[in-house]
């Protein structure tokens, strides 16, 4: 009996850390907020560092299909090198990283907005070569 | 005559001693000088020279019979050789053949069995691909142009919001997590201001708990991220946000 009770508690606590290191993981696809830590001297210890290793666990597939921002994992990543942790305590680093994850971003609609315009300007030239 | 009886005829050479017997035979014939005796000696001598000419003619015809068949024997053996060598280069070749079809076929197994492991639903993936699709954590809403706050990673707003920033602020942080100041400020929600944030947790099942190695990295993770949640608040410009017990 206690040691059901003991499980059960066990288990809200597993739960909640899942809860929380799932929302850890996803905040790393943030570079303002990985600025943030490295300024802070976060990734200078050996405890955090251990951490980040310790968070890779999220990129098997059982866990990665609860990452709602899937950048994160590459981040994470990244986040292994020390020289990548070094860099990102330059401002412009983390700006850097910001607009090329925006533009990537924006990839895909604008892609599919050269699509449609393609396709609307053959649209165009096949209604001129039928009349 | 006197040359005749001084030599001894066994040490000359037979083809000397019989042309010198036939030599003296006819001398004597002519001459009538020898013997009959010693004539009948002589003849009996050519005779057995004759005859030992005759056997070593035989032995000489049956020693080229024998070489002959030596040759031909070893003809046989160098074709039989030729033969075997021709087999080992096969058997070789074949050798090798079959040693890349076995190494090929292991890998294509340990491929199989890569494949096999890493094996996911097609369902699943494509639920997944709707959600993050969906919510536009992957790919910019179409109508995204500079200026809109939302960003292909969780903002200020979103962490603070979740349990993370909860834990540092259960008491002053708005209803659901909101904080007032600041969603009133931005003018506009975005629809990602659910209760309960996606991205936060899910339909968990029970045994997708994270591993446990929490005797590792020397720290406890959630007391950590406490410190950082703190100082994001004091990052932002929120003016509920409060000091709380922080070191």
């Amino acid at each position: 009996m206690a040691a059901a009770v003991a499980m059960e508690t066990d288990d809200a606590g597993n739960r909640v850390r899942f809860q929380l290191e799932l929302e850890f993981v996803q905040c790393l696809a943030n570079p303002n907020y990985l600025n943030f830590l490295a300024q802070r001297g976060y990734f200078k210890d050996k405890a955090f560092v251990n951490y980040l290793k310790y968070l890779l666990y999220w990129k098997e597939p059982e866990y990665a299909k609860y990452l709602k921002y899937p950048q994160c994992l590459h981040m994470l990543e990244l986040l292994q090198y020390e020289h990548f942790r070094k860099e990102l305590v330059n401002a412009q680093c983390a700006k850097f990283i910001d607009e090329q994850q925006i533009l990537h971003w924006q990839h895909y609609s604008r892609k599919r907005m050269r699509l449609q315009q393609a396709l609307a300007e053959q649209q165009q030239q096949n209604n001129t070569s039928g009349k | 005559m006197e040359n005749l009886k001084h030599r001894n005829y066994k040490s000359m050479g037979p083809e000397l001693e019989v042309r010198e017997l036939i030599e003296m035979l006819a001398i004597s014939r002519n001459q009538k000088l020898l013997q009959p005796g010693e004539e009948n000696q002589v003849l009996e001598l050519l005779i057995h020279r004759d005859g030992e000419f005759q056997e070593l003619m035989k032995l000489a015809l049956h020693q080229g019979k024998i070489h002959h068949e030596m040759q031909v024997l070893e003809k046989e053996v160098e074709k039989r050789d030729s033969d075997i060598q021709q087999l080992q280069k096969q058997l070789k070749e074949a050798e090798q053949i079959l040693a890349t079809a076995v190494y090929q076929a292991k890998e294509k197994l340990k491929s199989i069995e890569k494949a096999r492991k890493g094996a996911i639903s097609s369902e699943e993936i494509i639920k997944y691909a709707h959600r993050i699709s969906a919510s536009n954590a992957v790919c910019a809403p179409l109508t995204w142009v500079p200026g809109d706050p939302r960003r292909p990673y969780p903002t200020d707003l979103e962490m603070r919001s979740g349990l993370l920033g909860q834990m540092n602020n259960p008491s002053t942080n708005g209803v659901n997590g909101h904080l007032p100041g600041d969603a009133l400020a931005a003018g506009r929600l975005p629809d990602v201001l659910a209760p309960q944030y996606p991205w936060q947790s899910n339909d968990m099942s029970m045994n997708m708990l994270p591993p446990n190695h929490s005797n590792d990295f020397l720290l406890e993770p959630p007391g950590h991220n406490k410190e950082n949640e703190d100082d994001v608040e004091v990052m932002s410009t929120d003016s509920s946000s409060s000091s709380s017990d922080s070191d």
